[in-house]
């Protein structure tokens, strides 16, 4: 067992997901709010990763391949509302559609 | 015999479902007359039989009853008929009386709308059952139910003319009064229920809640039998139809009080307070009822709180803890009061007024209504043989056995006010000069006369029938003659008719009256109280329940609903619409959770 220890590789998957956060929260485009999420996801997935690893069990590898599966499902479902944004709005900005306010 | 009594309870049913579904035979007039008056003939001799055949008093009570509130097996009232030495004379005289009355109506109001005129004899029907079903009542409850009917039939007949305001008006007054009164039979019927577990008409132990039952039953007497002071609506109920008022406002409805107290007599005899105040109420009111009677100038207003007068002489008697006196008294002055009343709207129908100051020398023009009238007011002032003699010195005698002497001086000088003023309605009717409307008066047709005539032959004899009113002692008419109340009595009526005679009669004693205390009883002094209470209790109290109403009640729902609006009117600036709005929100949300995991909110 050689390598960083485990706290390493959680401190990379917080810091990946704060950095995901982050994008969410202060980019008005949507694509790049899209990007944020998957860095969320992917900081997920590191860690069920890092944790099977250092478990010794392989559902932590198996848990991360069906998260990315899902992801996949989810970036082509978020990009076709973008895109739906995009011709309704004429502008992938995220504050243009405000049909919800109350 | 049974079998016999149901008649009046069913014949007139029938009668009134008919009239009542069959409206183009309640339209045609006469002939819904001629079917009402019918039954009520049918009727008035299957009474008579029964009573014939009833048991006197000691002997088992005839019935026939069946269950009608069944709770957990358990029979808690039952629905029946119930004949015995109580109820067979009442049944008599109900049946009686409403079969002359309808008789008479027959003449009286053949001037009435034909759809009028059905509408009337239907309504008579139902009281006859209403009355029949209350007298032969085996419990309680049936008897409240019959008693609500009998008030329902007196609010329509008293309101029979419905287009005249007045009319309306004293009908409603009639309900408004004994309804009130009913608020405590009601809560007496059901402190019955509570303590003794059914609605017979005795209660046996504790003398404290049969004190309690009989003062709120009694409540309810004073309402139904026009007792002061709540006798305001009697006066008023002289609105309806003349027979009416011979019908339910003298001979039978109002005198059912009466009969609730004779009928329920083992829990009034269980509360000796009770009786005390029954004996001064009934003193009082016979007493009041006679001073208003003298200065009234109407003559059905005069019978009205004559009336009063005599229901106070029951109640008396009735307190004196022996319900024979006041019984027998009911019986007989049921026969002359009704035989009075009709006297009087034979007058009326004669002159077209009620106004006594209008009549006057009718004797000359219709001979046998005077002579018929005379007679009733003989009898209701009590000169022998007549029948209002022997029962009138019966509730004096009795009185003096009880040692009520206070009440029996106040009856005594009930009894010299009632001849002075009935001698007065006579003088000021058929006596002296003919008035403008007199010399136009004609004698009424027979069929107004012969039921009259049925009436003055009952309240003539009446007096001699004492043995079967459920007596326990053997009294004979006789017996009276010679008691010292008795004699007292005939002679302070003879005094008043001698000295009613002389000022109304011949126009001496001029000085006679306070002209101004006149006016002052003629203005309703009672009504004017109830009035003011009205005016300076009620209204104030009523506007702080409104305020409260208003302002707290309204106002809590208020509030709750201002709450609502503010609170959401702040909340919907949190639903910007915006993508990014909402995600901060989520994030915001997901670490409060997160915060409240890790101090430990979650366990």
């Amino acid at each position: 067992m050689n390598g960083p220890p485990l706290e390493a590789w959680l401190a990379l998957s917080a810091a990946l997901f704060a950095v995901g956060l982050f994008g969410v929260l202060t980019r008005k485009n949507l694509v790049a709010i899209l990007l944020g999420v998957e860095l969320m996801a992917n900081a997920a997935n590191l860690n069920m990763v890092a944790l099977g690893h250092f478990r010794g069990t392989p559902f932590g590898q198996a848990a991360a391949l069906f998260s990315i599966a899902l992801t996949v499902a989810e970036v082509v479902v978020g990009l076709a509302i973008v895109v739906l944004l995009a011709r309704t709005h004429k502008s992938v900005d995220a504050d243009a559609p405000s049909e919800m306010q109350g | 015999m049974i079998e016999l009594a149901m008649v009046p309870v069913f014949l007139p049913l029938a009668t009134f479902g008919v009239l009542a579904v069959l409206w183009p035979l309640r339209h045609s007039g006469m002939p819904a007359a001629w079917l009402s008056v019918a039954s009520a003939l049918a009727s008035c001799v299957a009474a008579i039989l029964a009573w014939t055949g009833a048991p006197v008093a000691g002997e088992p009570a005839q019935g026939m009853v069946f269950d009608w509130l069944v709770h957990d097996g358990k029979t808690i009232a039952e629905v029946g008929f119930r004949l015995d030495a109580i109820s067979a004379p009442m049944l008599v005289v109900v049946t009686f009386v409403a079969a002359c009355v309808q008789v008479y109506s027959l003449g009286y109001m053949a001037h009435e709308p034909r759809p009028a005129l059905g509408r009337y004899f239907a309504w008579h029907s139902l009281f006859i059952v209403a009355m029949s079903g209350m007298v032969l009542a085996p419990n309680m409850l049936q008897f409240l139910a019959c008693w609500e009917l009998v008030g329902l039939c007196s609010y329509l007949l008293i309101g029979f003319y419905w287009d005249k305001p007045s009319a309306g008006r004293a009908a409603v007054k009639a309900v408004w009064v004994t309804r009130f009164a009913d608020i405590g039979l009601m809560s007496g019927v059901v402190l019955l229920y509570v303590t003794t577990g059914g609605f017979a008409f005795e209660m046996t132990g504790d003398s404290g809640a049969a004190t309690l039952v009989a003062a709120l039953l009694f409540c309810g007497v004073m309402g139904k039998s026009a007792q002061v002071p709540l006798h305001v609506w009697l006066p008023d109920a002289m609105e309806g139809p003349t027979p009416v008022s011979a019908l339910l406002h003298a001979a039978t409805m109002v005198a059912a009080g009466v009969f609730l107290v004779v009928r329920a007599w083992p829990i009034f005899e269980a509360a000796p307070p009770v009786l005390t105040a029954m004996t001064w109420i009934g003193a009082v009111t016979a007493l009041v009822a006679a001073c208003t009677a003298l200065v009234q100038h109407d003559i059905k207003k005069v019978l009205a709180y004559s009336t009063c007068s005599q229901l106070g002489y029951m109640v008396a008697a009735l307190g004196t803890g022996s319900f024979f006196g006041g019984y027998f008294h009911l019986t007989t002055h049921a026969f002359f009061k009704a035989l009075l009343f009709l006297a009087a709207g034979s007058v009326i129908h004669a002159v077209g007024t009620n106004d006594l100051r209008e009549m006057g020398g009718l004797a000359k023009k219709t001979k046998l209504t005077a002579g018929l009238f005379i007679l009733g007011a003989l009898a209701l002032a009590g000169v022998p043989p007549l029948s209002g003699f022997f029962s009138k010195d019966l509730v004096l005698e009795e009185l003096l056995h009880a040692h009520a002497y206070g009440p029996l001086l106040i009856c005594l000088a009930a009894a010299g006010l009632t001849a002075f003023y009935m001698t007065r309605v006579v003088c000021m009717a058929f006596l002296g000069p003919a008035s403008a409307r007199s010399l136009e008066a004609h004698e009424s047709p027979p069929v107004m006369l012969l039921p009259m005539g049925a009436l003055a032959l009952t309240a003539a004899v009446a007096g001699f029938t004492t043995g079967r009113f459920g007596n326990d002692v053997a009294l004979a008419p006789w017996h009276f003659a010679v008691t010292a109340p008795g004699v007292a009595a005939l002679l302070l009526a003879l005094g008043g008719i001698a000295l009613a005679y002389m000022k109304y009669g011949q126009g001496k004693l001029a000085g006679l009256g306070v002209p101004a205390l006149a006016a002052f009883i003629r203005s309703g002094p009672v009504d004017g109280l109830f009035v003011r209470g009205w005016q300076q209790g009620l209204r104030p109290l009523a506007g702080v329940v409104g305020w409260v109403d208003r302002y707290v009640v309204d106002g809590a729902v208020n509030l709750f609903g201002w709450a609502a609006l503010v609170g959401s009117e702040r909340m919907r600036v949190l639903q910007s619409g915006k993508l990014r709005d909402a995600t901060y929100l989520l994030v915001m949300g997901a670490l409060v959770v997160v915060a409240w995991g890790a101090i430990g909110g979650v366990r």
